[in-house]
């Protein structure tokens, strides 16, 4: 059972620059999870009978990816893309696109998998076949894990590690990274938690069927969900946190929706002491980053 | 209303606008898009709502007020559009399908009774089809070019039959923000041979997007329950502010901007104004293109032979068959 070496208390007192490279205040982890049309109507074979319900999905590594890729470049931010190794052998050259361009792409299931309604043999598989594409189309496999639709199952975090992944971004119960904990014992694998706060589904993301939101909540006022984002991206700042995102492209790629992305972006970079990182870049540092001065911060127990 | 102003280096979706996308000295296409649907989609849901007058009077203010405010503000404004209607509501309301063409706008096939599709299979819903445009013909006198699912999802062959009707476009799915051309599913030339079963008679999509649909964010009944949560009807101003941001961004980018109303939710006397703010915004510009679907259809066949291999229909096309 995994259990997370969360430190144990918050303190705010942590001198934010011995946590991030180069003095930054804060590091955010720009991401996006890439699933185009994968995911539990593809799983059940469902959507291949649903060419509207495909076309929504499809519509992010056709149509969005490009113009997120070009907002990325323009502000000069690494990102992390994850990315179902279906979508990687259907749109091979927009997923080099992203590599090429010095971004991440990590891994987020074969085709949206539920990691928790398959066994250990299962997950190995879909993780095996699956690094497979991404050493064959994109020259190497992806060293990090986000975990696709819900929970991931008990023994994942084994097979991670015997996999050789260095990090996962699949939580939600901290804002800052840490180790997993496998049977009571800090492991190697890093942990960069997100949140729903910062997933553009809960706010943008609508189908009327299958539905979402189930009570079919409303569209929400884009000028809001900027707000919110900001006062997210303020308050992690102010505390010399580690952000990122749930970011989907086929959501918050839309034309409109970019215009947000473009300045949401716009107000990270205009703070003194922002890391833009890659999740690999992150989960590197956390595990090798100097060792916190005594009392310098609550992370030293996550080291123990 | 954000500052777009500080555009960034041009991406490859930006790139394609120096692109002769639109006509002459045109930046992005507007279709200004109506579905009539009146009480019709309550009725298809809960079919006892037949007895239940008040529900049915939710849609049915549609046909009794909010058709003649959206024909003024068109009118008014000298915009142009398309009007999406159910067969059974050109016999029901005759007198308004003959009042919006007679203002010049197209008059497109919704189905004939806002049938759920999902529940038909292809031989249903060609019925549907056929119904609809009878129904629509012997009102307007011309049988509709172009379709808009009412609900749920159509069986593989159905755009290939569509064309062969007849129909030159459908506004049904939302894989581009760009017309494209449906796969043509029968042997023959495929792609870019402009004859035969190539282009020629492939229908073209204009894409739709539910942020860009009044419904979501502003349809409610209390019972039977819409939305099934009952959450708040969304902001007027910022729902406003959501399709004025989608416009600069369609129009940066070059794209085919399409709105979707309904008489029965923003025909009325609160909500026809942020359609006159909208499409004041939107005429503000002289680069902007506003057409009906069909026009947008026309112009993309004739400058265009097919979709990149990667397009979404082109990959729902190739995977459902190797799956079939």
């Amino acid at each position: 059972m995994s259990t997370p070496a969360h430190p144990t208390a918050l303190s705010t007192a942590a001198a934010p620059g011995a946590r991030w490279p180069g003095g930054a205040r804060s590091a955010v982890a720009l991401a996006f999870d890439l699933d185009g049309p994968t995911g539990d109507a593809m799983l059940s074979g469902e959507i291949w009978r649903k060419p509207a319900y495909f076309s929504l999905g499809a519509y992010g590594p056709y149509r969005a990816l490009p113009r997120i890729l070009g907002l990325l470049r323009s502000a000069g931010v690494t990102a992390t893309f994850f990315v179902p190794a279906w979508v990687i052998e259907t749109w091979p050259d927009a997923c080099l696109a992203i590599v090429e361009q010095g971004h991440e792409v990590a891994h987020h299931g074969y085709r949206h998998e539920r990691y928790w309604d398959l066994t250990p043999a299962e997950q190995a598989e879909v993780i095996s076949r699956s690094q497979e594409v991404f050493t064959r189309v994109l020259g190497a496999p992806a060293q990090g894990f986000r975990t696709p639709s819900g929970d991931w199952h008990p023994q994942t975090p084994r097979l991670l590690l015997e996999a050789g992944f260095t990090y996962s971004s699949s939580m939600r119960g901290d804002d800052r990274p840490y180790f997993h904990e496998i049977d009571g014992a800090p492991t190697s694998l890093v942990e960069i938690p997100g949140r729903w706060d910062l997933d553009d589904y809960a706010s943008l993301a609508y189908t009327r069927e299958p539905d979402f939101p189930k009570g079919q909540d409303r569209i929400a006022s884009y000028e809001l969900t900027l707000d919110n984002w900001i006062r997210e991206f303020d308050g992690h700042h102010a505390e010399g946190l580690c952000m990122t995102t749930l970011f989907h492209p086929k959501v918050s790629g839309k034309p409109g929706r970019l215009l947000l992305l473009e300045r949401f972006l716009a107000h990270m970079s205009a703070q003194p002491g922002v890391w833009f990182a890659a999740c690999r870049e992150i989960a590197a540092w956390w595990a090798q980053r100097p060792a916190p001065q005594a009392g310098g911060g609550p992370e030293a127990t996550a080291h123990a | 209303m954000p500052d777009t102003t500080a555009a960034p280096a041009p991406g490859p979706a930006e790139a394609a606008v120096e692109s002769p996308r639109w006509p002459r000295g045109i930046r992005c296409a507007v279709v200004v898009s109506v579905d009539f649907d009146a009480e019709l989609p309550l009725l298809a849901a809960d079919p006892t709502t037949a007895q239940r007058v008040k529900t049915l009077s939710v849609g049915r203010y549609g046909a009794t007020r909010g058709v003649d405010r959206l024909l003024a503000e068109f009118q008014s404004q000298g915009v142009t559009t398309t009007w999406c209607v159910p067969g059974r509501n050109a016999e029901r309301y005759p007198h308004l399908i003959r009042a919006i063409a007679g203002h010049g706008h197209e008059i497109a096939h919704h189905g004939h009774a806002h049938e759920d599709f999902s529940r038909l299979g292809l031989a249903g819903q060609l019925e549907v089809a056929d119904r609809g445009s009878e129904a629509i013909a012997d009102v307007t006198g011309e049988r509709p070019r172009g379709f808009r699912i009412p609900a749920g999802e159509w069986a593989a062959g159905f755009p290939d039959a569509l064309a062969d009707r007849g129909f030159i476009w459908s506004s049904s799915l939302h894989g581009d923000d760009l017309p494209h051309f449906h796969p043509a599913r029968t042997a023959g030339p495929r792609v870019g041979t402009g004859t035969g079963r190539g282009t020629a008679r492939r229908l073209i999509e204009i894409p739709v997007h539910h942020e860009l649909h009044d419904h979501p964010y502003f349809f409610f009944n209390l019972d039977p329950a819409f939305p099934v949560g009952q959450s708040r009807i969304a902001s007027y101003r910022e729902v406003l502010g959501n399709w004025t941001t989608e416009f600069d961004a369609y129009r940066r980018f070059g794209l085919c901007y399409t709105l979707r109303l309904q008489p029965e939710v923003t025909g009325t006397p609160g909500r026809i104004g942020i359609v006159r703010e909208l499409l004041r915004h939107i005429r503000s510009h002289d680069d902007v293109w506003i057409a009906t679907a069909g026009e947008v259809a026309d112009w993309w066949r004739s400058r265009n032979t097919g979709n990149a291999p990667g397009h979404p229909a082109e990959v729902f096309d190739r995977c459902a068959r190797e799956l079939a």
